[in-house]
């Protein structure tokens, strides 16, 4: 598993962030991440990132003390979505305390999440995306079959 | 664009806060820590003292990095630049 995101600008995914460096547990600084997402500031509805495992993630302190950071150069809120094998959530600013770095949780049904979560999944998951294989969303049954490297396709 | 005369061993600072961004009107030394750039970023920020970006007084870059890049024959001076960290994950 290798961590991955993506950028999501206007409903649609516009930048898969495949650092090199990135790893089964993080993804690290880049400055390209950041002109992306400047770049794309005025349409820009959030980001999307997957942690290993399976069930319900959790945002780190490293990935909510990032929300925070990115809102305030920005001067927007995003949405900021974790996936994992199995689940997503979705978090946002919850406002409670102004200087602290509190984002509330929304767990997302199987029939909630964004219809990109496959490739998130594929880059993140798929275990030798050369090869191929299947990865199956338990909640649904659905199964998402990749063909290679950057191909994909829902298996029903 | 802020016109200034920037030595060998100083830097122009570029500052990107709430969806604005503009250049700390003096230069910096080239050498100084992350921190001192940050505090004077802040106070800059906090007054208002950064043309292009509206004062704030909550301003806050704990979670900002600097970058420097050095002097090119296209840009002839030394540059800092101040964006949020973007990290994720450990």
């Amino acid at each position: 598993m290798m961590e991955a995101g993506v950028v999501i600008a206007g409903g649609r995914p516009i930048f898969w962030h495949l650092p090199a460096g990135r790893t089964g547990g993080s993804l690290p600084d880049s400055r390209d991440l950041w002109d992306v997402l400047w770049e794309h500031r005025e349409a820009l509805d959030g980001f999307a990132h997957s942690h290993p495992g399976s069930g319900w993630p959790g945002p780190s302190q490293t990935d909510v003390t990032t929300f925070l950071a990115i809102e305030r150069a920005l001067g927007k809120r995003l949405k900021w979505w974790i996936t994992s094998r199995t689940n997503m959530v979705l978090l946002a600013w919850d406002g409670r305390k102004p200087d602290s770095p509190t984002y509330g949780s929304t767990s997302l049904r199987g029939d909630e999440e964004p219809e990109w979560i496959w490739k998130l999944r594929e880059h993140s998951y798929a275990p030798d995306p050369k090869i191929g294989g299947t990865i199956v969303v338990p909640e649904t049954g659905e199964r998402v079959e990749v063909l290679s490297m950057g191909q994909a396709k829902r298996v029903y | 664009m802020v016109d200034m005369v920037i030595a060998a061993n100083q830097a122009r600072v570029n500052v990107t806060w709430a969806g604005k961004n503009g250049d700390l009107p003096d230069p910096v030394s080239f050498d100084a820590t992350d921190g001192d750039v940050k505090q004077w970023v802040t106070e800059s920020v906090r007054t208002g003292g950064i043309p292009g970006i509206d004062g704030d007084p909550a301003a806050n870059f704990q979670d900002f990095v600097v970058e420097r890049y050095n002097a090119t024959a296209e840009v002839p001076y030394n540059r800092l630049f101040i964006r949020p960290k973007t990290p994720f994950g450990e």
